[in-house]
């Protein structure tokens, strides 16, 4: 008994130690699904975010402090990422919050941000209202489903001749929100809709939905999933003995997700802002410095996590202050050279400039067919968005 | 028509792997009465158990397997002897902290040393489909529902047949007159516990060879679980085979004809129905416990 009495005594010293420590830091909050059925993706975004804050670290810091990042577990779900974020805002006094991954996390920490006034950026979640809501707190450094959704529509349609698609995604607002945009995109180029069918979180078992899929007639399916679910539904769908093309938004392009599906990966056709075998000399410079520290090359969400905490930094240095005015401030003003081009902001906060690729897997490795851009969706008067 | 017999071929297949999985559960929540939280944990570490000694080691599917049965089988006995048994007859609140307390514990301790990745776990068969008329299923599958037929079948052999089975049932039912008797009470609870354990694990390794495994796996099996146990009667081995296999089925026909995306919601309608018409369970041979 005396040991349970003890740890946590044990415990908050320590964190008084960590707390008397971190005086002179500019802290930076950041909130990743660390458990559960996306943790593996949460945990790329974190790598990633570390990466970018040892690097800045390492040439002086942000206006003179070193950067403090400061992880939390929001398990991409509402509750649990609302009470990170309290956490992250009321005891550990970030200047900003960086995450929340899932888009309904993400939207529930959006009024949190608001009611501190903390600013609070997201690198990951692409539902597309978010940035709609009229949340001046809020940015999205993300492509939304709406502009994937898109830029890839008459690229797929055109590239691999569809006629009937069926659409499968994750029971979330993400996966819902992706469905819905490229089911609209592709019927607006002539293609029908064969079935559409979610799946919860962690699911294990997909033949019932593969069942369904089979006798739909359709000759294409969408899905839209994060790497461990995408990659079992992947294998069932080869197992099962369907013989279509699947294309997926996600964590598709990556080694892991290679590794994990096998040869069940050969052929398929993945929808991504960011691959690991890209042009560019700013990209090369990352994915050798990843390599270096995590020993396997960059994702999509690792892209992600080096990308919202370079933005973050370089906000807060153009800032020149850290309350809040002037990290928005800072924020609007960004022009940033990622690895996967040049990131500026719409004035409701999203972001643009960067690339979107369509790649195909081929013998383990990511073919890349097309490639697109982002652009200011505010500048296309006549695309009148959803 | 074609359709209607997939999903019950698929509902059935889950459904046994419902089955094993409740089968641990119905040891140690319906007899030894420990409410226990972790037991969706025992099955992810029988999941991790069989990536280390299959993919990392390179053992094939069997040897690992008796590995796997052999260290969760120790880990369970150890578990029972070092943690349960201190709340052992104190109520059912401090097993439910002390279970909660430890599938954390287990949660975050693999994910620590085992990471976020999800695992593999390489089958003993080729995942190659096997066409049964209109129905598909795979090699692997079937394996699958076999090597859970015969796990549940050396269990039920256990309990019935052996004087450890013998103990067992002697100190469910009235563990006073048992000690009288002479048997250690002791080793029985231990044992039980590890022969759940033992369960949850091999269900954990025999999916994970199927779909592919990772450290939160657990949280949803436990809850399955549950249900199962609930449905087929609280310490009914009939109840969790047949509970299992309803569950199973059910969520394929709702997934089928309905939405798969609302499928977790008939887990919880068959509880409250269960609570509300048969609350004993469908065989309910524990309702006259004292």
């Amino acid at each position: 008994m005396r040991k349970l009495i003890l740890a946590p005594i044990i415990a908050t010293a320590l964190m008084g130690a960590t707390q008397a420590q971190a005086q002179d830091t500019l802290k930076i909050g950041l909130i990743q699904p660390l458990t559960g059925s996306v943790a593996y993706n949460g945990t790329a975004d974190a790598n990633g975010a570390r990466l970018a804050v040892k690097e800045r670290n390492a040439n002086g810091g942000v206006l003179g402090k070193q950067v403090e990042l400061i992880i939390e577990d929001g398990q991409c779900s509402p509750a649990n990422s609302v009470n990170a974020a309290e956490k992250l805002i009321q005891r550990d006094r970030v200047a900003s919050l960086v995450g929340a991954f899932c888009s309904s996390a993400t939207s529930a920490v959006m009024p949190v941000a608001r009611k501190y006034k903390v600013p609070f950026l997201s690198g990951v979640s692409s539902e597309a209202s978010l940035t709609e809501k009229g949340n001046p707190y809020f940015f999205r450094s993300a492509e939304t489903d709406a502009l994937l959704g898109q830029a890839f529509s008459k690229l797929l349609a055109d590239n691999l001749d569809l006629k009937k698609v069926a659409y499968i995604g994750v029971n979330d607002d993400w996966g819902r929100g992706s469905v819905k945009a490229f089911e609209s995109e592709l019927s607006a180029h002539g293609v029908d809709t064969a079935m559409v069918e979610y799946f919860n979180h962690g699911a294990t078992d997909f033949y019932t939905l593969l069942t369904k899929l089979r006798s739909s007639g359709a000759d294409g399916v969408f899905v839209a999933a994060e790497t461990q679910d995408g990659s079992t539904l992947v294998k069932q769908i080869k197992q099962f003995g369907i013989d279509m093309d699947v294309f997926g938004v996600g964590s598709w392009a990556t080694s892991d997700f290679i590794n994990i599906t096998g040869e069940a990966a050969e052929g398929i056709y993945a929808a991504v802002p960011y691959v690991a075998n890209q042009d560019g000399e700013r990209n090369k410079k990352f994915v050798k410095d990843y390599a270096t520290a995590y020993d396997h090359a960059p994702g999509k969400y690792a892209a992600a996590g080096y990308n919202s905490l370079n933005i973050m930094m370089d906000a807060i240095e153009r800032a020149g202050a850290t309350d809040a005015d002037a990290i928005l401030g800072g924020l609007k003003a960004t022009d940033y050279q990622a690895p996967n081009g040049r990131y500026r902001f719409t004035s409701k906060g999203q972001g643009y400039g960067f690339n979107l690729v369509l790649v195909q897997i081929h013998d383990g490795d990511i073919d890349v067919v097309a490639t697109t851009r982002i652009d200011n969706p505010e500048a296309d008067k006549n695309n009148d968005g959803q | 028509m074609d359709m209607l017999f997939q999903f019950i071929a698929n509902g059935l297949v889950s459904g046994s792997f419902y089955a094993l999985s409740a089968l641990g559960l119905t040891l140690i929540f319906g007899l030894m009465r420990v409410v226990n939280f972790a037991h969706g944990e025992l099955y992810m570490l029988g999941g991790v158990m069989g990536w280390l000694t299959t993919t990392v080691l390179g053992l094939n599917f069997f040897a690992g397997l008796a590995l796997t049965i052999l260290v969760m089988g120790a880990f369970g006995w150890l578990a029972d002897r070092f943690l349960i048994e201190r709340v052992r007859d104190q109520g059912e609140e401090p097993s439910i902290l002390l279970t909660i307390g430890l599938s954390i514990f287990l949660t975050n301790t693999a994910l620590l040393l085992v990471g976020t990745a999800p695992l593999n776990v390489e089958g003993p068969l080729p995942n190659k489909p096997v066409f049964l008329g209109p129905v598909v299923l795979t090699e692997l599958r079937l394996f699958a529902v076999a090597a859970c037929a015969a796990l549940i079948l050396a269990a039920h052999l256990v309990i019935r047949y052996t004087r450890l089975g013998r103990a067992m049932r002697a100190t469910f039912q009235d563990a006073m007159a048992a000690r009288l008797a002479g048997i250690n009470t002791a080793r029985v609870y231990a044992s039980t516990f590890a022969l759940g354990t033992i369960l949850a694990a091999s269900a954990g390794m025999l999916l994970g060879s199927i779909y592919s495994t990772h450290v939160s796996a657990g949280g949803l099996v436990s809850l399955k679980a549950f249900v199962v146990v609930i449905l087929g009667g609280m310490g009914s081995f009939a109840g969790a085979i047949v509970g299992g296999l309803i569950l199973g089925v059910a969520e394929a026909l709702w997934g089928g004809y309905i939405s798969t995306g609302t499928v977790d919601i008939i887990g919880f309608l068959i509880v409250i129905l269960t609570l509300i018409f048969k609350p004993y369970g469908l065989f309910s041979t524990q309702v006259e416990r004292a």
